[in-house]
């Protein structure tokens, strides 16, 4: 299966139509000057949640009896639990989340998956990049809505992080960058002129003619495609300073440096974060341990992010997403963890989102193969992004017959 | 592009002609696809031995220097940095072959340290791995089953009678023996039952009988009282088990473009099953095959880190800090021993991104420059004339003296001079030009700075990234 991707990935690479980065050159889709409160460009920044996160401990239905039952030691207390409403509550580790709810700046979407889920990490992860369940996936919903509007964007990358499926089939190659500072293409010269008779005879490698579409013609359109974005973001200010503070924490420096290249004004529009470390098969603790210090990065750096970006005034600009590729089993297993699932929560965070639940929990008492049942299709909350959010016909991305879902407030 | 290939003629021996003459190109390509690249000399040895020859000489290898095993079961098994840095040292030394094939082969059963913090479990495994490289399948996916990395890493010590847990079960299925379709969610639930009560004692893997469910499981449509072994058995005696295997190979070792169909692969999955599974034999097979040194199959595939870093070292003959080069492949995006997922590193296009891709481009400068921190001066400075710590070095030992000639060489060794006339040219142009260096530089240092320049240039060029 993954040999068959990756073959699809390559060819899907081949081929296409731009050489440059449409957003270095254009002013069409940059954004608004930073700081002008209510720009019209909206900015999404997808936030995925590597390993399959546990939803039900994530999103706590804690006034069902069966919660408890399933859950004998990695329950949340009762009284720890952030509540929503009378029935559904926040893990602790979400305070800083649980705060933004009380700014009505966080939506959770519950239940969300999608027919005939598959428990398989790879190809569960696929589906929901890919936003789609054919068998042959090459292409991702992201890539696909840029080949809309190419609009700029950026993969924030840990270390030892490839670029991710959904943002494949753009037409220009989504740079993946780590820091500003390693952004650079550094070379021997000693002058002026010589650095640059060397850096036009790299370029000009780029750009030689080839044959016929490769995986050469690839290797040139990602260097052509980084060379340009990299003189650029020299430009930026490398010592940004937030105005909020962020934590110590992979997740946190990641959005800090996409909170810097969205104040820069560089006009990209889309962001695309990970944080793995969500397969949880044993010992995941409840509210303290494994799984809950994993919540504390994401509420942590998401709510330092938008707090940030909220005082530049660009509250109303920025969505965040977050997503997994499948939530786990209900009843926890004999290594006190829990077992590959499906139905989960999805949370969004910005000015605009319709704050408190959407959906219904999944029943407990209703459960398929003793895992939480979906009711509302993941592609149903890209297509409220893709045509509410971003302005691009979710029909063209997607394919017709997902209704967006009601998380904006109009 | 796939339909028009033949399988009949893509898995026979490759025999030079007029029109597919053994040459250059072919020969960095087999040393690139089945090694870690190669330096002049050995370019030279191959186009004269002919494919096959030169063939047998790799898969069968140079004794290994027996400290590095040394090193790698003491340095190695206390800390995983030295383990790392021991590895890179084995690929570069005499049996680069069998340390590619283990790297497949880690890539495979990816278990990272992030999980296993344990030195010397990961050396075990990477032993275990090293051990079984060109064997039969079989026993390396049943010692695999109880390696201790892997228990831990898949929590099989974690599963217990009545309450197993899946993790390992799948993986084995899915992506150890089957892939994907070729069982149900049932089948591993099932398949869990069986792995309960394994855990480590010792070091080493053991029963634990009470925790251990002794009673009947139905696997593949077949009830009994399963055990662990039993269900790896039945994973390996699947029709899927060889097509799986072969299809990996594949993409490992011919290319990131050609559609492995199952026309394609069905010849090579049949040969493997016939030979017990044996994972040496099909590795030969498709080095020597027509397909294999085909002009399709030819740069078809994006150099991984260690193929990067290791080819330019092995061209330029330095001599390298192998503590840094591990260090910086984490950063290209190769952790040796802590691959992202236990799917292990994507592969192919997914190598090169914007920051990667300017990573290895930087990687390639230090690596032209010894004031690097990857380069070793071995002599402690002695001024030995016959060390290479540079381009220059390099230069001057093949008898290099015009500026095309020291282009030519360059392309020659890193690319085997397929690149386009332009290209070559522009280069030319370019080490013909004089650079403003200070005035005050040594005299020396005036003549091997531009050629540091120049040999960053070639590594640059886009074909490079190609394997």
């Amino acid at each position: 299966m993954s040999s068959r991707r990756d073959f699809l990935k390559t060819s899907s690479l081949i081929g296409f139509g731009l050489t440059v980065p449409t957003f270095l050159g254009r002013t069409a889709f940059a954004a608004e000057p930073a700081g002008k409160a209510g720009a019209k460009d909206t900015i999404l920044v997808v936030v995925q949640l590597t390993g399959g996160n546990d939803g039900l401990n994530t999103v706590i239905p804690f006034a069902d009896p069966d919660y408890a039952k399933q859950r004998p030691t990695i329950q949340i207390p009762k009284d720890q639990i952030r509540k929503i409403d009378d029935s559904i509550g926040l893990h602790p580790a979400l305070d800083g989340m649980a705060g933004l709810l009380q700014d009505r700046a966080l939506c959770v979407v519950q239940g969300v998956g999608y027919p005939n889920p598959s428990q398989s990490h790879f190809r569960s992860m696929d589906i929901w990049h890919a936003a789609s369940i054919k068998e042959q996936l090459t292409e991702g919903w992201i890539g696909n809505a840029l080949k809309q509007k190419p609009f700029g964007a950026f993969h924030v990358a840990a270390g030892n992080e490839s670029a991710p499926l959904a943002l494949n089939g753009a037409p220009a190659r989504v740079p993946s960058i780590t820091s500003i500072e390693d952004f650079q293409l550094r070379m021997s010269a000693t002058g002026g002129k010589d650095g640059k008779a060397q850096k036009n005879l790299i370029e000009n490698a780029a750009k030689m003619p080839t044959s016929q579409p490769s995986l050469l013609d690839f290797v040139q359109k990602t260097a052509l495609n980084t060379y340009a974005s990299s003189q650029r973001l020299q430009e930026v200010a490398k010592n940004y300073q937030p105005k909020e503070a962020y934590p110590q924490t992979g997740l946190a420096t990641r959005l800090k440096l996409a909170a810097q290249l969205i104040d820069a004004g560089l006009g990209a529009r889309i962001f695309y974060v990970s944080i793995d470390g969500f397969d949880t098969h044993a010992n995941q603790g409840g509210v303290a341990g494994a799984h809950a210090n994993l919540l504390t990065e994401v509420s942590g750096a998401i709510t330092a992010f938008f707090k940030d970006l909220a005082a530049r005034g660009q509250r109303d600009r920025v969505l965040v997403m977050t997503f997994s590729e499948f939530g786990r089993r209900a009843h926890e297993n004999g290594s006190k963890g829990t077992d590959h699932g499906s139905g989960a929560p999805m949370l969004l965070v910005g000015g605009k989102v319709k704050p408190g639940l959407v959906g219904k929990h999944p029943a407990l008492t209703n459960l398929e193969m003793g895992n939480l049942k979906h009711a509302i299709d993941f592609r149903q909350v890209y297509a409220s992004v893709l045509d509410q959010w971003l302005g691009i016909s979710s029909a063209k991305v997607l394919g017709e017959g997902f209704k967006p879902v009601d998380v904006f407030r109009s | 592009m796939a339909e028009t290939i033949d399988p009949g003629w893509a898995w026979a021996k490759y025999e030079p002609s007029e029109q597919h003459p053994w040459d250059m190109k072919k020969a960095g390509h087999l040393f690139r696809r089945a090694a870690f690249g190669a330096n002049l000399v050995e370019l030279h040895q191959a186009v004269k031995d002919g494919p096959g020859a030169t063939i047998t000489r790799l898969l069968a290898g140079q004794p290994a220097s027996p400290q590095y095993a040394e090193l790698m079961q003491g340095a190695g098994r206390a800390n995983i940095g030295h383990a790392r840095a021991t590895w890179i040292v084995r690929m570069l030394d005499r049996h680069p072959v069998h340390e590619k094939l283990t790297l497949f082969w880690h890539n495979h059963f990816a278990t990272s340290f992030a999980k296993v913090n344990s030195a010397g479990f990961m050396v075990s495994q990477y032993e275990l791995m090293h051990r079984h490289a060109f064997g039969p399948f079989g026993p390396m996916l049943q010692e695999m089953s109880k390696d201790p990395a892997m228990m831990i890493w898949l929590d099989t010590i974690l599963s217990t009678k009545g309450q197993p847990n899946e993790n390992y079960a799948r993986e084995l299925m899915e992506l150890f023996s089957l892939g994907i379709g070729n069982y149900s969610e049932t089948d591993i639930r099932e398949a869990a039952k069986a792995f309960t009560g394994w855990e480590i004692r010792n070091g080493k893997w053991s029963l634990n009988k009470p925790q251990n469910d002794p009673g009947p499981k139905t696997f593949f449509g077949k009830k009994g009282n399963w055990q662990g072994e039993d269900i790896v058995r039945m994973c390996l005696e699947h029709a899927a088990c060889p097509r799986f295997i072969a299809r990996k190979m594949f993409r490992a070792y011919v290319s990131d473009s050609i559609e492995p169909t199952k026309e394609l692969i069905e010849p090579l999955a049949k040969a493997y099953r016939e030979s017990g599974l044996n994972s040496g034999k099909l590795l030969e097979t498709i080095l020597r095959s027509n397909l294999f040194f085909a002009s399709l199959t030819y740069r078809s595939k994006i150099k991984s880190p260690v193929e990067f870093a290791l080819g330019i070292v092995r061209g330029l003959e330095i001599a390298v800090d192998a503590t840094a080069i591990a260090t910086v492949l984490q950063t290209l995006g190769q952790d040796l021993f802590a691959p992202p997922s236990v799917k292990g590193w994507d592969g192919g296009p997914a190598w090169l991104n914007g920051q990667t891709l300017l990573f290895r481009q930087n990687l390639a400068l230090a690596l032209c420059s010894r004031s690097g921190q990857y380069v070793c001066s071995p002599g402690n400075g002695k001024n030995d004339n016959a060390i290479i710590r540079e381009p220059f070095d390099l230069l001057a030992k093949h008898g290099c003296k015009s500026t095309k000639d020291r282009v030519d060489l360059l392309l020659q060794i890193f690319l085997q001079g397929d690149v386009p006339t332009e290209m070559r040219d522009r280069l030319i142009d370019y080490a013909n030009t004089k650079p403003n260096l200070p005035v005050m530089w040594p005299r020396d240092e005036l003549a091997r700075h531009p050629l540091r320049a120049l040999c960053h240039l070639v590594l640059t060029l886009p074909e490079f990234q190609l394997c």
